[in-house]
């Protein structure tokens, strides 16, 4: 398995089990809620901090398998080669916006650091969710590159 | 350059980069970044990218959408569309036509669990289509009821499209899944009566009479796993016990408890569940950011506040202008999917709508008004030359041409068209049960 395929399948179900893992958190934190009255207080950002890395951990597997919504219609009757080329140059749009997104969340996260910024009650370290989040949108941006550089297979699950 | 013309061109080469088939999501954030930077400059636009993306993903009121995805995946692995379909067969089958009918019974109770038409369109066809075709349904009449039936999927709470509207609208997800209801049983009857109608008129499409299938003990104990997490999700969002995000926790964890004990979820099942996930949560979020870059760029025209107070001046009756937008929404549609057309056009529509007197209250037009475009994206999915749900469907079929399916859909259509003109004369239909919602 080539070694891009290997790193997006790895994240993606890393993300999966952060949601897996957020869904059964919450089913305990309500069992505790609404029965005993404990609380996991706070636990919504914890939600909302794991759901972040996860969405960012989600797309090298989406972009993988070209997952991203295309407007076909107009394409339609033209040949296959020319919706492949056209196909090449939306890979390529699409690295470009997902290496710059990349680089300002790079930023962005530096700040965040800097500054301490942490989530309202839990006062979780944001740099953290910013430092999960740009990997994986660096390697969705090498994919992208890949699939302009040496045209769109198809990835069987 | 005025804002008019900073917005067209915007929008023009948003949509040059989408007939040239980037992906909607970069065509989306690249005109919407030049706009940006066209307008203000690149510091701003830079530090608006800086925090952007965390602030979308890492989003608590938005991880109701993955969650409610990966319970839709659970349920499609579970195995329960088998027994849910030998149910709705047992319940319809006195009827003439009664397994296509059957069908649309099963799509209806499998989308109270899944909240994406295609996913409920491809889970009840792999079980449904084989039957219809062993007792005699032509290709046309099957693969149009799956078809119609999938878009139950997404009408039927839990919806993720609908979650969408209710982000962008700032509305509240539990009246918005209470709006829906009763749209949805409307559209579930009304395709049912299709069907009742076409097998009478058109004849050769059905068996003249199905064999009625007995209720067995093993079709009942297929739908308790349904009922129950429905009712679980469900009572506990509108009993107060939690919110959305918690509910949509609550239904992916029960339908993974409700497979496993089924023993139907493999290691493998359950990375494919992952896999699944991960690709349409994926696709959504980065829909959800090329948006943003293009809303924040018409925004800086002032463009969409400018059409609001316009088409407020002109004083049309607002029905009209409602009517005038769904019939908008059909167009895009046969180009755009749902998902894309909420995203990029709510922002601008919802507040020239708001902006109109109904002589109702804003939260119930914005209420009404999603449940309105909910319907008419809807027709996307089933209308040539796009079709998401047709061509799902056909695609399991491999003996049916599509222009059969195509032609197959066009009753439940008619339906769709009936049931949505009704509900934009009478909001009072979909509105009601919102009252009850606290």
């Amino acid at each position: 398995m080539p070694l891009l395929e290997r790193l997006a399948r790895l994240s993606a179900l890393l993300a999966g089990a952060l949601i897996v893992g957020v869904a059964l958190l919450t089913c305990v934190s309500l069992i505790g809620r609404n029965t005993t009255g404990a609380t996991l207080a706070g636990d919504f950002e914890l939600t909302g901090v794991a759901a972040g890395a996860a969405i960012a951990l989600f797309l090298p597997w989406c972009q993988l398998r070209r997952g991203h919504i295309i407007v076909d219609f107009f394409t339609a009757r033209a040949g296959a080669r020319t919706n492949a080329l056209l196909d090449r140059f939306g890979a390529l749009v699409l690295g470009l916006m997902l290496a710059l997104i990349a680089w300002r969340c790079t930023v962005g996260g530096l700040s965040a650091w800097r500054n301490h910024s942490g989530t309202m009650m839990l006062n979780f370290p944001e740099w953290i969710v910013y430092a999960l989040m740009v990997p994986p949108l660096g390697l969705a941006a090498v994919i992208a590159v890949a699939q302009f550089a040496r045209g769109l297979g198809e990835v069987a699950e | 350059m005025s804002g008019l013309a900073v917005a067209g061109y915007v929008f023009g080469l948003m949509l040059l980069l989408m007939a040239l088939r980037v992906p909607i999501a970069a065509a989306m954030f690249s005109a919407g970044a030049a706009g940006y930077i066209a307008q203000g400059g690149w510091a701003p636009f830079a530090g608006f990218l800086n925090t952007q993306a965390y602030a979308r993903f890492a989003s608590y009121d938005l991880s109701v959408i993955p969650l409610f995805i990966l319970m839709g995946h659970f349920a499609t692995q579970g195995g329960i569309s088998k027994a849910l379909f030998e149910f709705a067969s047992a319940v319809m089958a006195r009827f003439r036509g009664g397994l296509a009918m059957a069908s649309v019974l099963a799509c209806a109770a499998f989308g109270a669990i899944c909240g994406s038409s295609v996913a409920t369109a491809a889970t009840i066809t792999s079980v449904a289509l084989p039957e219809m075709r062993r007792h005699g349904y032509s290709g046309r009449l099957a693969t149009g009821a799956l078809a119609a039936g999938g878009t139950l999927g997404i009408l039927i709470p839990p919806s993720v499209p609908l979650v969408i509207y209710a982000i962008l609208a700032e509305q509240n997800i539990a009246k918005l899944f209470a709006a829906a209801v009763i749209p949805g049983v409307l559209a579930m009857v009304g395709y049912m009566a299709a069907i009742a109608i076409y097998v009478r008129v058109v004849p050769g499409h059905a068996p003249d009479g199905d064999q009625a299938g007995a209720m067995t003990m093993r079709a009942l104990a297929g739908v308790l796993p349904i009922a129950i997490v429905f009712l679980l999700v469900f009572g506990g969002i509108y009993g107060g016990w939690f919110t959305p995000t918690e509910g949509a926790a609550v239904g992916a964890s029960a339908t993974f408890v409700a497979a496993l004990l089924k023993r139907e979820l493999t290691w493998g099942k359950f990375r494919h569940a992952l896999y699944a996930t991960a690709e349409a949560s994926a696709m959504i979020f980065l829909i959800f950011l090329g948006a943003d870059l293009m809303n924040a760029a018409l925004a800086l025209t002032q463009v969409p506040a400018q059409l609001a107070a316009v088409v407020t001046a002109w004083g049309l009756p607002p029905v009209g202008v409602v009517a005038a937008i769904l019939l908008f929404y059909v167009a895009l549609g046969a180009v755009m999917d749902e998902l894309s057309m909420l995203l990029l056009t709510i922002p601008i529509f919802l507040p020239l709508v708001l902006g109109l007197d109904f002589g109702m209250s804003q939260e119930m037009v914005a209420i009404w008004f999603g449940v309105m475009v909910l319907m008419t994206v809807g027709f996307g999915l089933l209308a040539p030359p796009v079709g998401l749900n047709v061509y799902v469907v056909n695609g399991m079929a491999r003996d049916v041409p599509v222009a059969e399916s195509y032609r197959g859909v066009m009753p439940f259509l008619a339906t769709d068209t009936l049931r949505t003109v009704l509900l934009l004369f009478f909001p009072a239909v979909t509105l009601w049960l919102v009252k009850f919602v606290r």
